[in-house]
């Protein structure tokens, strides 16, 4: 019963959501002079969280660790400022070629996994970002190889899309696609199949579902949506450099679907905007404020408080914010019906 | 529920507010804001600390003076951690929330690459950016109107180093070890330059960023029998090397792009740096010109510790000079295009204790020339003067 | 053909080096996992803060930048085991017991915010600087049959060696030991008969936060700065602990080694002669390392864990 429960999608909440996220831009520019810079962060926010949706497939749903999942995005970032900037490929079609480009090399990544597991296999994930970082630069005619490149922006229909505004109503509205549309695969056949590969690859096999299928699929999948989050992140940019997506980057993500609550969806979504807030926001409003107490050299400051709200949140609220959201939910709702022991 | 949406929607419909402009950013009669982004918790930090530092101390003496026409300069400082997209999140804080009037010092060659896009649609100046790559002053590039370089890039000082090194002896063989990044890159093309304009052919060998073992390509420099060695490195790397090749019994002639004049160097090498030849673009901080001068009686003032001197510590201190004369010769009335206009005039200055510094309406590159630095036990001694 | 050969065989020679810093680091990783199935991404972190403690323990005997003789290296070489056994206990304490049983995923993560956490407070404490070590032994090196080895290589090989040494001889041949193992591969079991399961634990990290204290000192000299991404080190030694089978002691030696001298000999005969090697010189590790895992999954003396349902 009480699963149920915690299956509970209050679905009417959603169209009010999506207008709450289009109206933001406007909310902003009348609060403040500087809505610009915040419409950026929010820009950066909705990239990544495609990102982070398909990782949390990935890795949340269908138990699969991947420690190098920046090296997709930098893949669907390079490949379409290649093919837009110099091979002249239209920026729409570029956004569905980049990330199969993207996908497919999930696919590649999803042979290895087949064989190992584990830990093994986020360190094969780890090294095939550290690879294909390196192939990037290798390829130096058409990279620039680790100087950075130059993108153009994005036109659609003969609009070009400039600026921190225009910006923020295409990432978002992908980034709302890619919500819905996670949620959906999730609830599907191949959700299951994933979920069931997460909690025992035999049980799963002996229930007749296809490991090699559902696994390649998973890494294909979360590959197109990294491959997304880049195009979008390398022609709102405006610039790429292998430099930004390193290993610290993967483990960035894994943080905020972690932290958000890994197999929800949900959760990566809340734990990205945790997450990108917190490093840009809240961690500089500490440090002003720690300046006026001690002074410490400032990067550190952000760095550690990082570790550690990371490492808390792992030990003490395995869940995720969003498990913790549901709890605070389900409180509320069987109140004042409130045994002790189930909210420890 | 619906009613609740329609009254957040006409509320936040009616809070659509309009902008305000009052003369340039960052400027109020009594203080000008700049804007600056290093790397304060990334690979580069030593240097986060000792650049802004070195900078404030320039800052500071201007504005105990009164300040620039009455207005205080005050720097702020952004963490970009040497990462091109957290840079670019800094320098779009600095710009949009902060509103500063300019930028300076960024650090990091691909960082400014990254934010040039933002320096073109602002129109903010960015003052010596705090890399030697010859980039900064491609002005085919995006945004090249608004920076302004103030160090001799590395392509040239790779070009000047093989051409001084051919003058040293006949029937030589020179190697490049150089960095594989964006700096490695910007040196070979002055190599390449070098390479056709004296018909001689560079052996090239290059490691990673960030490596600490040298002996495979230490090996191969022998084996081509090269006699002059250029270190495209920073300071750990030219270390490892001379050590390497002095164990191998291997002592060509060393010589350094400019980040290799650190004094650790000298320091750490010992014996095997002994007659290491490297770049300076700059005056030598402990030398005894004007503004040397000046930085030492500032740092004791201001009770710097002596570990902190230095040449990073200088190259902030000078390049605050050269923004401070641009500020100047902007005049009072104070706008951004008044600066740019300002750095223009400048023509063979040597103000700022860096070496004659020019700029026009196409030529942003600032510094040309360079000086040699050997090694002479353990002691660093220039030994040429300005070499084009 | 003659200068080849002695060209590979300095090359190797170094790789050998090399790659005795990268067995001591995969050897701490594997203490950890064999007894406490727990990832320790933070080893090359461990390691950076020996290598600091280190310096300053040296530092404060020697004054700056004098060569320290021989008893002040022993000296820091001693501090630094002594600061790892407070350390490793500690970290035991924060990390093993609250996550003994979480998924994978999680532990991985907790100590990668280990790692991070430990290079900020380090940074923080001993400022951002690098400090510049100096090697008690200089610069003596030897010369054997027309192979050039310097002294600091020497120590550090036969380090290496004497460790993974005693370290197998204690796991395999001592009362401890074979307790520890059996800890290691059924944690209940050993309990029932008996075993301090917890003390266990403890001594297992503080081992690890001991080996990577020693790898620290020794690498300090060698790599002429330190600073605070020396950690980053332990990263490549990941792929060696991981090639010579996870579970294994010698298999760390093996993994290592092997690592170190590809990586020497493709920078330097290979690149020579292929130009096109020069762009794989960093990644050829990960190469090496997927590649092995595809043919051999639990690496090359790797055992086959059965699971059971």
């Amino acid at each position: 019963m009480i699963k149920g429960r915690y299956e509970d999608e209050d679905l009417k909440w959603i169209p009010f959501l999506i207008g709450l996220v289009f109206l933001i831009p406007f909310a902003l520019k009348g609060m403040t002079f500087s809505y610009k810079y915040y419409l950026y962060i929010l820009n950066i926010m909705g990239i990544y969280i495609i990102l982070t949706v398909g990782l949390d497939l990935l890795s949340g749903y269908t138990g699969l660790i991947s420690l190098g999942h920046a090296a997709f995005m930098a893949i669907g970032a390079y490949s379409s400022a290649i093919l837009v900037d110099q091979v002249g490929l239209p920026f729409i079609l570029s956004l569905i070629v980049s990330p199969i480009i993207a996908g497919f090399f999930g696919f590649i990544i999803g042979f290895p996994a087949l064989r190992v597991s584990g830990m093994y296999l986020g360190l094969t994930t780890m090294g095939f970002g550290f690879i294909i970082r390196r192939l990037i630069i290798a390829m130096r005619e058409w990279t620039q190889g680790s100087g950075g490149l130059v993108v153009s922006a994005p036109e659609i229909f003969g609009f070009t899309i400039k600026g921190d505004w225009a910006n923020y109503y295409l990432v978002w509205t992908l980034a709302l696609l890619v919500i819905v549309a996670a949620r959906r695969i999730v609830k599907s056949k191949i959700g299951r199949a994933f979920m069931a590969i997460r909690d025992s690859e035999q049980a799963a096999q002996a229930s007749g579902i296809n490991l090699a299928k559902y696994k390649m699929l998973s890494f294909f999948i979360s590959g197109i949506l990294a491959g997304l989050a880049g195009t979008l992140m390398a022609h709102t940019n405006h610039f790429i450099s292998t430099d930004h997506f390193d290993s610290m980057l993967s483990i960035y993500f894994i943080i905020m679907v972690l932290v958000g609550g890994a197999g929800t969806i949900y959760g990566a979504v809340i734990g990205t905007v945790f997450i990108v807030l917190l490093d840009n926001i809240f961690v500089p409003k500490l440090e002003s404020l720690l300046h006026v107490m001690i002074s410490i050299k400032s990067g550190e400051l952000e760095s550690f408080v990082f570790g550690l709200i990371m490492f808390l949140s792992i030990i003490f609220q395995p869940t995720g914010l969003y498990g913790l959201w549901l709890k605070i939910r389900i409180y509320w709702k069987l109140f004042p019906f409130n045994p002790k022991k189930r909210f420890t | 529920m619906k009613r609740l949406f329609i009254l957040l929607f006409g509320a936040s419909l009616m809070t659509i507010g309009c902008d305000v402009h009052e003369g340039p950013p960052g400027v109020t009669n009594t203080e000008i804001i700049i804007g600056n982004v290093q790397d304060l918790s990334g690979p580069m930090k030593e240097l986060g600390k000792l650049l802004p530092s070195g900078s404030n101390l320039y800052f500071d003496y201007v504005n105990q003076g009164g300040g620039v026409y009455g207005r205080k300069i005050r720097m702020l400082v952004e963490d970009g951690q040497y990462n091109p997209q957290k840079t670019l999140t800094a320098v779009k804080k600095l710009i949009e929330k902060d509103k500063v009037f300019c930028l300076y010092n960024v650090i990091g060659t691909s960082s400014v690459e990254a934010v040039r896009p933002l320096l073109e649609e602002a129109g903010i100046p960015l003052v010596a950016p705090a890399t030697q790559s010859g980039t900064m002053s491609d002005m085919s590039r995006q945004g090249a109107r608004y920076i302004f370089h103030t160090d001799t890039g590395y392509d040239r000082q790779a070009s000047i180093l093989t051409e001084y090194a051919l003058g040293m002896e006949d029937n030589l063989k020179i190697g490049l070890i150089y960095q594989d990044d964006d700096y490695g890159e910007n040196v070979l093309k002055g190599i390449g330059e070098a390479e056709t304009k004296f018909s001689i052919s560079v052996q090239k060998e290059s490691f990673q960023r960030g490596a600490s073992e040298f002996t495979g390509q230490v090996m191969n420099l022998i084996k081509g029998g090269c006699t002059h060695v250029i270190i495209a490195g920073i300071v750990k790397e030219p270390i490892i090397i001379m050590k390497t090749a002095s164990r191998m019994g291997y002592f060509p002639q060393f010589l350094g792009i400019s980040p290799t004049m650190d004094h650790r160097v000298a320091l750490a090498a010992g014996a095997a740096g002994e007659g290491f030849i490297s770049v300076n673009f700059a005056q030598l901080w402990n030398s005894n010109y004007d503004v040397p001068n000046l930085y030492r009686e500032l740092c004791q003032k201001a009770g710097i510790p002596e570990k902190m001197m230095g040449m990073y510590h200088y190259y902030g201190f000078s390049t605050a000079m050269v923004l401070v004369e641009g500020l100047k010769r902007a005049g009072k009335m104070l706008t951004r295009n008044k600066l740019i206009s300002g750095l223009e005039s400048l023509k063979n200055w040597d103000g700022a204790g860096i070496q004659q510094i020019t700029y026009n309406r196409n030529d942003h590159s600032g510094a040309e020339a360079v000086m040699l630095i050997q090694v002479n036990s353990g002691v660093q001694v220039p030994i040429s003067g300005w070499l084009k | 053909m003659n200068t080849l050969i002695t060209d590979l065989s300095q090359e190797i020679v170094s790789g050998i080096a090399l790659g005795s810093i990268y067995a001591l680091i995969a050897l701490g990783f594997i203490l950890i996992f064999k007894a406490t199935e727990v990832v320790n991404f933070a080893q090359g972190e461990l390691m950076m803060v020996g290598a600091y403690v280190n310096f300053f323990i040296i530092q404060r005997f020697t004054g700056d930048m004098n060569v320290p003789t021989g008893w002040y290296f022993l000296m820091g070489l001693i501090g630094s085991i002594l600061f790892a056994i407070v350390f490793g206990w500690f970290l035991d304490l924060v990390i093993n017991r609250p996550m003994r049983d979480e998924p994978v995923f999680s532990i991985i993560m907790a100590t990668i915010s280990m790692g991070i956490m430990l290079r900020a407070l380090v940074s923080m404490v001993a400022g951002t600087e690098s400090l510049v070590p100096l090697s008690p032994f200089g610069d003596a090196h030897f010369k054997i049959i027309g192979v050039i080895i310097s002294m600091l290589d020497l120590i550090i090989i036969i380090g290496t060696v004497v460790l993974v040494s005693a370290f197998y001889y204690f796991f395999n041949k001592t009362r401890w030991g074979i307790v520890m193992q059996a800890t290691s591969e059924d944690p209940i079991a050993a309990q029932l008969m008996g075993v301090p399961v917890k003390r266990v634990y403890s001594l297992v990290w503080i081992f690890a936060a001991i080996v990577a204290a020693i790898s620290g000192v020794l690498l300090s000299p060698r790599a002429s700065l330190i600073d605070t991404n020396m950690g980053l080190l332990g990263l490549k030694a990941f792929p060696a602990a991981v090639l010579g089978g996870f579970g294994s002691i010698p298999g760390a030696i093996i993994g290592g080694i092997i690592l170190g001298v590809i990586e020497t000999v493709s920078m330097g005969t290979l690149s020579f002669h292929f130009h096109w090697v020069k762009e794989i010189n960093d990644i050829i590790v990960w190469i090496v390392l997927i590649a092995v895992l595809m043919i051999r999954p639990n690496g090359i003396m790797g055992m086959e864990k059965i699971k059971k349902v």
